[in-house]
């Protein structure tokens, strides 16, 4: 079965008071543009950087990634 | 766009624009055998260098310019990967071309055909970092 990683980036940003694609970008060290290709899930990220991402919302790391089968087309 | 993907499609257009019209003159006129050197073709070859490097120079100096302001422009973690990728995609090519021009090729051809067999990989091998490039960015990269 074809899995995919998922994620709740753009919930959490809107839950952090519309935090802005830069500002988590400038937290976990990475460009706006590689926040928006992760939310997209354009670009899966280093174990490194998914933890980070965690860390900025104070979530576990399965509560932002998920591992899930993809949509039929 | 980010100032990386900004720039790998300046490098694919700049490399397309300055090198077609040169292989395309020098498929269709090719210079004569046994002539090494031969001084138009490598007048040619040099104004062709010459304007690729002004249209990367002149496309720099303004992707800084509109960049600035924007923080840092050092790679990130997606950028070095798709680098990684992109110069792996250049590296076997330009290897598929060393061994063609290179070991192959010196049996049967000579003169300005090697020259620019060589060249050509070169300059192949260069578009098609670029071109990886520009599509992981575009299309994403799960690497």
């Amino acid at each position: 079965m074809d899995r995919r990683l998922t994620n709740q980036i753009r919930t959490l940003r809107f839950l952090a008071g519309e935090m802005s694609q830069a500002e988590l970008g400038e937290k976990i060290g990475v460009t706006r543009q590689t926040v928006a290709a992760i939310e997209a899930g354009k670009y899966s990220p280093s174990l490194e950087t998914a933890f980070r991402i965690a860390e900025v919302f104070g979530k576990p790391l399965e509560e932002v990634f998920s591992w899930n089968a993809s949509p039929p087309p | 766009m980010s100032y990386r993907e900004k720039f790998a499609w300046l490098c694919l257009v700049a490399m397309l624009i300055a090198y077609t019209p040169y292989f395309v003159h020098a498929h269709l006129n090719p210079p004569p055998e046994g002539t090494l050197p031969d001084l138009s073709h490598m007048a040619r070859f040099g104004l062709t260098a010459a304007a690729h490097a002004i249209m990367v120079l002149i496309g720099l100096a303004y992707l800084r310019f509109a960049a600035r302001g924007e923080g840092p422009l050092k790679p990130d973690e997606r950028d070095r990967a798709i680098d990684r990728r992109s110069m792996q995609v250049g590296y076997w090519l330009l290897m598929i071309g060393l061994v063609v021009v290179g070991v192959i090729s010196p049996f049967t051809e000579s003169g300005w055909t090697l020259v620019n067999g060589a060249l050509f990989f070169l300059v192949l091998s260069e578009t098609a970092r670029s071109l990886v490039a520009v599509w992981s960015y575009r299309r994403g990269w799960h690497g």
